[in-house]
């Protein structure tokens, strides 16, 4: 059963002479439950296509249907409660409100949601737990590693139990041993409990547990990686 | 309610966070900004009250009693004043005996009969001294000399304007003679003179005080020739000062109405004096605006820069979900932090340190020692448009970078 479904995505940015065409007509389609890897070279366009899927941006022609909603027909109110209640994020640059503890980061949305403080701290607490961060509850992020602010950030991403989990790049600021434990993470919450996940990524290792792997070239899918394609990049 | 929740926590989360120099910071400009608000019209509005407070505590009192408007005196004073002391609510009282005469001093050196006389128009007031020193303080006001005895003959107060030493200040404005404390001089009323020697001379922040001498009642009246025993002024102080209206209308409404005017202390000011003192509020909340207006200035650009620097945070929140209004509720629930906290420090120094201060240190102006005045209501006042006028400067910028373009705020594009 598909969950995302995009057809003909078009994006440009800028007017007239100025206008730089990314996203040059795009379909894609993404089962439930499916580990998806979008790959390519800087300025292929992997990140802009991860922003139409994810709610974040607009295309400028096409539409984007998401767990059966046309999300191209929503406005920017309906947009946002449809982030909080479907999606969730994890960002290159952890993307943590500085002022608030590792916990309080995670209990942000479920709060949001309008879940009573108590669930939502026991949720976070539960979530924390789940990437390891069980004793870091209190933790400012600044007091935490690169790593450990990535896993707060897979925990905000998860504790909510999202629809869909859209991950930007959640490696590229992080070392190897530490990139790997999230990749872990992520595979093991796919294998476990059927979270489709849209990963975008440059690390072909690191592409390596998804169920498929898109690749971009100029604007377009040109192709889906076998694995063996896939070790040879 | 959810939403005013979220944006509280992430509201006094970066209160908490932030740097606490920057925080104290600005609580002092809040602080002084209320300050300059509250303090600024109050010394303005305490000029004219505490010269309001001179007059009714050293001439006036709570309740004047006067001759009616077609009569020259009190009739039948003796009656009034009887009816008077049979109020509980009166607690002091002084009958008051007015009228003109003409001082000459040093017409004994005097060697030209033909060049000018030392003399000045008085108003003299005959006075029971022990009841008068109780009613308004008069000991307290002597500035040389001392107080008058009851039965004592041939002894005067002076009021400083009638002196030239005390007047001369003033340039040419009163009508002086250049006596002092111990000289005799000669008081005509009509074909009448009399002799009597300086015994004190009396100084208040009060020109009808200074604008008057005094000599005990049963002297002025044979000096005045006044047989009928009729008083010009009765003034009364009550236990308490705010039933003033109750108890005037209430006498209005006895006796007393018959025979004299009855007009509280605030019926008896002059309309001029209301008019300057609501000049004085009107400047001092003028003044007080520039300030809120600094304030809110202030407020709107460490706001804005704090949004500014967070706006890729402020993307983010937007981008897990987080609804703009949440966002909007923190920033302005800072601002209400500071407007809250500065008020608060201003209010307690008002209150706790400077009125009491001015009240016992009075700042010594001409006519009047000036005061602290605010009023708890009108304080309140100023307070909510200080808060108010905070908040939206904490709202502007707030809604300024919260509206943008979600993505473009992430990715910190323009």
């Amino acid at each position: 059963m598909s969950i995302i479904t995009a057809h003909n995505i078009h994006r440009r940015f800028g007017k007239g002479a100025l206008e730089v065409h990314i996203l040059k007509g795009i379909d894609i389609d993404i089962q439930a439950g499916e580990f998806v890897a979008i790959m390519g070279k800087s300025g292929a366009g992997k990140s802009t296509l991860m922003y139409q899927l994810s709610v974040l941006d607009e295309p400028s022609e096409g539409t984007v249907v998401i767990d059966g909603t046309d999300v191209s027909e929503l406005r920017e109110q309906d947009r946002t409660a449809f982030r909080l209640n479907t999606l969730g994020y994890i960002f290159q640059n952890y993307a943590l409100v500085p002022d608030l503890s590792a916990e309080e980061n995670v209990m942000l949305p479920l709060l949001m949601r309008g879940r009573g403080w108590l669930e939502a701290r026991a949720a976070a607490e539960n979530a924390l737990a789940s990437v390891g961060l069980g004793n870091k509850y209190k933790n400012l992020p600044a007091e935490l590693s690169g790593g450990e602010q990535q896993r707060v950030a897979v925990a905000r991403a998860i504790a909510g139990k999202p629809r869909i989990i859209f991950a930007d790049e959640p490696t590229a600021n992080l070392d190897s041993v530490s990139g790997q434990q999230i990749i872990d993470l992520l595979s093991d919450l796919h294998q476990q409990s059927k979270q489709t996940i849209v990963m975008v990524t440059h690390e072909p290792e690191y592409a390596a547990p998804c169920d498929r792997v898109l690749y971009m070239e100029d604007g377009l899918i040109t192709k889906e990686l076998s694995p063996s394609e896939l070790q040879q990049l | 309610m959810r939403n005013l929740r979220i944006g509280l926590l992430l509201g006094f989360r970066q209160i908490q966070r932030a740097s606490i120099w920057t925080t104290v910071l600005i609580i002092f400009v809040m602080t002084l900004t209320f300050l300059n608000l509250i303090a600024v019209s109050g010394v303005l509005v305490g000029l004219v009250e505490g010269a309001e407070q001179a007059v009714r505590e050293n001439a006036l009192g709570d309740i004047i009693i006067s001759a009616q408007d077609d009569e020259d005196r009190i009739l039948e004073t003796n009656t009034v004043v009887q009816a008077i002391t049979t109020y509980p609510e009166v607690v002091d009282y002084s009958v008051r005996y007015s009228g003109n005469a003409i001082a000459e001093a040093n017409y004994k050196e005097r060697r030209d009969l033909s060049g000018e006389r030392d003399t000045a128009s008085l108003i003299v007031q005959g006075i029971d001294p022990a009841r008068e020193d109780s009613m308004s303080n008069l000991s307290h006001l002597l500035r040389d000399g001392s107080y008058l005895e009851a039965d004592e003959e041939g002894y005067i107060l002076l009021g400083a304007y009638y002196l030239k030493e005390y007047a001369d200040d003033f340039g040419d404005i009163f009508d002086t003679i250049d006596a002092e404390t111990g000289d005799t001089i000669r008081l005509t009323v009509g074909d009448v003179s009399k002799e009597f020697v300086i015994k004190g001379i009396i100084e208040s922040k009060v020109d009808e005080v200074n604008l008057s001498a005094y000599i005990p009642e049963r002297e002025f009246r044979r000096v005045f020739g006044r047989l009928d025993r009729n008083a010009d002024q009765i003034v009364m102080r009550l236990a308490d000062p705010a039933q003033n209206q109750a108890v005037a209308e209430h006498m209005r409404e006895s006796s007393i109405g018959n025979y004299a005017k009855i007009q509280t202390y605030e019926e008896s000011l002059p309309k001029f004096l209301i008019d300057i003192k609501n000049t004085m509020n009107v400047l001092g909340t003028f003044i007080g605006s520039i300030g809120i207006v600094v304030a809110s200035i202030t407020i709107f650009i460490i706001i804005f820069i704090n949004a500014v620097s967070r706006r890729q945070q402020i993307g983010i929140l937007k981008g897990i979900g987080i609804e703009r209004k949440v966002i909007e509720i923190a920033y302005v629930a800072q601002a209400a932090f500071y407007a809250l906290t500065g008020s608060l420090f201003g209010a307690l120094l008002t209150y706790a340190v400077l009125i009491p201060y001015f009240a016992e240190n009075p700042i010594q102006f001409p006519f009047s020692d000036g005061i602290l005045v605010a009023d708890p209501e009108g304080t309140f006042w100023r307070f909510l448009t200080l808060f108010i006028v905070t908040l939206i400067a904490g709202l502007i910028p707030a809604w300024l970078i919260a509206r943008q373009n979600t993505l473009n705020s992430i990715l910190g594009r323009k």
